[in-house]
Formats: C-alpha cells, structure tokens, sequence
C-alpha cells in the first residue's frame, strides 16, 4: 500500500520519458508576434504544422499527426461553440488554452494507461495592436506559458527551444519585414534541426543560408499569417506561395 | 451508453451534441401563415451576382427601423437575402455563418456549393413548426460560387418557406414587394437594353437601386431609395473571386453618373 504513491511517481516519470523521445525527431515551429500581425511557420514532410483555429486564431504544432489533429479539433469545436453561444469577440486564446486544452491534456497524460499524446504546440491570437498579440506555448502534459510579443518556439528539446528563442529575440527586435523574419525562423529552424549551437559557434551567415535551403528540399514550408487590420472576420491566410522570392 | 458519431464537420451535430441547436420547438396544429413585409432579390450581371434588400423592418403597420441589413455575407463566398421574420432569419443566417466556417476549418476544404444550398433547406425544413405558427416564416434567397466549373461561376437558388431549393436562372426576388419587382425583372430580361446579364456594375446597381425604389412605391413595408435624404440599400456582389459590398456613398455615385 505504501509504496503505490512512488510507483505512480515512476509510472509518469517513465511516461515522460517515453514521450519526449517520441517526439525527438519533431521539426521545430515558430510564432512571431509582428507589427502588421501574427506569423506562424513550421516545416513539414508531407503533414500540416500550421492550421487556421477561429477568427483570430491558429495554432502551430509538432508531434504525432494524429494527436495534433486532435488537438486542433477539439480548439475549433470549442472555439465555434463559444462563438455561436455567446459571441466571437468571447473566443479568447487564454480560455481555449488554461481552460479548455491544458487541462485535458493534463488529465490525459496522467491517465497512465492511456496512450499520450505526442505533440507541442503554438497557439496565437491577434490583437487589435500589438501590446494585445498572445501566444501560448502548450506543452504535452498541459502545462503552458502565455507569451505577448517576440518571438515564440516550439521544439522537442527545451534547451535548444530556449537557446533559439533567446537568439531570434535578439536577431529579430525592431524587425518588421515579413520575408527577413520568415529567412531567420528558417535559419534557427536549421540550427535547432541540425543541433547546431546558437552561442559560441554558430554557423556563419552563409552557412544558415545554405543550410535551411539544402534542409527543406523535399520538405514544405508552411507560413500562416495573422493578419491585424482587415475588414474580414476571418484574418488567417496562407503564405506558402509568396516564399517562392526567397 | 454513448452518443451516436457526428458527421465531420457538420456544426449542427456538434450543436445537437452540447444541446444547444436553436431552432427547434414544438408545432402548433392551428396557427395561420403569415408573411413579413420587404424586398430582396438577386440577378446575375456581367461580373457575377447582384443581390440587394430595402433596409426597413415592420411591425404590423409601423416601421420599427430603415437600418436594417438583410442581405448578409455567409462566407467569402456565399450570400443570403434574407425575407420573413427576422428573429428566426437572422438566427438562420447565424448557423449557417458558424456551419460554413467550421466545415471550412475543421475540414481543411470549403463546403460545396450543393451542400451549402442543402444546409439552407434543411434549416427551413426544421423551422416547420415555426412556419405553421405564423411566427417564423422565412423565405431566403441563396448565393454562392459554383467552384467546380472552371471559371468558378455565381449561382442563385430560391426556396419555399418548407425548404424546397429551386435554381434560379436570371433573377430571384423574395418578400411583399417581389411580386412587383418580379415583373419588371422580367421584362428587362426579355426585352431589355441591356439586359441584367449583360450590365455592367454601375448599370446593374443602378438598376437594383430603380427596382427598389418602385418596389416601396407599390409596397409601403418596403423600404425605398431615397439619395436626398442618403437613404440606400444594402447591396453586394458576388463574383468568383468572392464578396464585394457596394457602400452608401458608392451607391450614390453610381446613381448619379
């Protein structure tokens, strides 16, 4: 009897393990809050990483395709319920995630004889300005940080996660051009795929260039885009075909 | 036990999941039919679709307001005038809006234009209790791209207030004053120069804006043109490429050129 508290303990140690190395070969994805609006890209092999939620909203994400999708879906059922039910100005990214996904996921990935799910993700919603943007990180056992402006990553190791965040904060600050932004993101996505460092000895200028563009060949870029100001109530496009200049 | 599976997709079941699908009551045997007071229709142009709509709302014989937009953008690529009392037009107008867009989202593809057209009857079916009350009759009319001929081609449909669908080939009117703009659509049709079909924008909104204006001439729930007093109608157009809504003030300058 009084050993059962540990075995649990070990149970969901032995289940963290289990996922984050399931998820070790995940191609990162990235979140930019931007002046004009929110960018959200992700590179993939045949699968999406990057999907419309709601109005206002996307999310990005890496992992199983499978429970991704589920993730997504139960975002947009909840999304659309709390939009026909009250209003679409009521669907806000901080109640679809700290209400509504984390704890699910939670529960889930403590249920320890059920199958977890196998993803990270991004979600972002658009303020009316910038001060207003949010991303969420959202992680597989539900836990999750809201952040408000800069760039935000998502990647299966979190030292390399953090390293890239800091390295595209710092790179990116001021920076508003959307094809400069999207080369950076395809820049770190290289160094966090490759392992590559973000300190002492990151590769050269030259060296990021050519390695996303030999890195995606057979792979596709996807690139959502948030936008701010339309007269739309939808504002998700995709920008997959305007990277053709890059 | 459990709940059946829902249709991919499909809004309604997610609706009916949560309990929460809005237009179901129950029937009345004796409640007569009555009809609402306005005017909608649609006629294809040279660039596509025309739809436009009086503004004004009745409550018997009095005018409650002439600010009222019943010509609605269901999606990017859908309209629908709505004719009929408005409490259940707009909730109509409401599910559809929602349903486009969660098939759109959570299918990754648009819904077809056939089964937008079926969702449409089937909530005019539901509505059925409502229509034998005499309190929630609602007679639409429908837009949207047909996106599988090649260019993608504007259609108009018509329905009953039981939810028969019907495709309308030049033109569609709904509402008290149809009747009268029916007649003259089909005269311009017929002998026209040009003909609805072959107007240009200016020349088809200047011909929505006329066939309004006689519409209240002849029907005093509908509400007409007046360019003294700014007073237009909601009109927008519907092309392959989407939704264009034809403002006030462009309204007024395509009258007065």
């Amino acid at each position: 009897m009084t050993e059962e508290p540990y075995r649990w303990l070990e149970a969901i140690g032995n289940r963290r393990e289990y996922v984050r190395e399931q998820l070790k070969g995940g191609s990162p994805v990235f979140a930019a809050s931007l002046p004009d609006g929110i960018l959200l890209l992700g590179v993939g092999t045949g699968h999406s990483k990057v999907f419309e939620l709601f109005d206002r909203h996307a999310i990005a994400g890496l992992g199983h395709p499978a429970d991704i999708e589920k993730i997504r879906q139960a975002a947009i059922d909840a999304a659309h319920l709390e939009a026909f039910n009250r209003a679409p100005e009521d669907v806000s990214l901080r109640r679809l995630v700290g209400f509504g996904l984390s704890p699910q996921l939670k529960t889930n990935f403590e249920q320890i004889f059920s199958a977890p799910f196998l993803v990270e993700c991004l979600l972002a919603e658009v303020g009316a300005e910038p001060n207003q943007d949010l991303i969420a990180r959202l992680h597989f056992d539900g836990a999750f940080q809201l952040h408000t402006k800069g760039v935000v990553v998502a990647a299966s190791q979190s030292e390399a996660e953090s390293a890239a965040q800091t390295w595209l904060n710092q790179t990116l600050a001021g920076k508003a051009d959307r094809n400069g932004i999207v080369e950076a993101l395809l820049e770190a996505w290289w160094c966090v795929t490759e392992n590559k460092p973000f300190g002492d000895g990151l590769p050269s200028d030259a060296e990021r260039r050519d390695g996303w563009r030999k890195a995606v060949n057979g792979r596709s870029i996807e690139v959502g885009w948030l936008v701010r100001k339309s007269n739309r109530r939808a504002r998700y496009e995709e920008l997959t075909p305007a990277l053709s200049s890059l | 036990m459990s709940d059946p599976s829902p249709l991919a997709g499909d809004f309604f079941s997610l609706l009916a999941r949560h309990h929460a699908s809005p237009l179901r009551v129950a029937a009345s045997p004796d409640a007569p039919v009555q009809t609402q007071a306005t005017t909608v229709f649609a006629f294809h142009f040279a660039d596509g679709v025309l739809m436009g709509g009086d503004r004004r709302a009745t409550a018997g014989n009095v005018i409650v307001t002439d600010c009222v937009d019943k010509v609605l953008e269901l999606d990017a690529m859908s309209l629908l005038a709505i004719a009929g009392v408005p409490a259940t037009a707009f909730e109509m107008a409401r599910v559809l809006q929602t349903s486009f867009e969660y098939y759109r989202r959570s299918q990754l593809q648009s819904l077809s234009l056939p089964a937008k057209v079926r969702a449409l009857a089937r909530l005019l079916r539901e509505n059925l209790p409502m229509t034998m009350q005499g309190i929630g009759v609602v007679m639409p009319v429908f837009a949207g791209v047909d996106q599988t001929v090649s260019p993608p081609a504007p259609q108009i449909y018509f329905y009953d207030p039981l939810g028969a669908q019907f495709h309308a080939v030049g033109y569609a009117a709904s509402g008290s004053g149809a009747g009268t703009i029916r007649s003259v659509l089909s005269f311009q049709d017929r002998y026209g120069q040009p003909r609805p079909a072959q107007m240009n924008l200016r020349q088809a909104v200047q011909f929505a804006l006329r066939l309004l204006m006689i519409a209240s001439e002849f029907d005093s729930a509908t509400g007409g043109v007046n360019p003294d007093a700014h007073t237009f109608a909601t009109i927008k157009v519907l092309r392959g490429s989407g939704v264009e809504t034809v403002s006030a003030e462009k309204q007024a300058e395509l009258l007065k050129s």
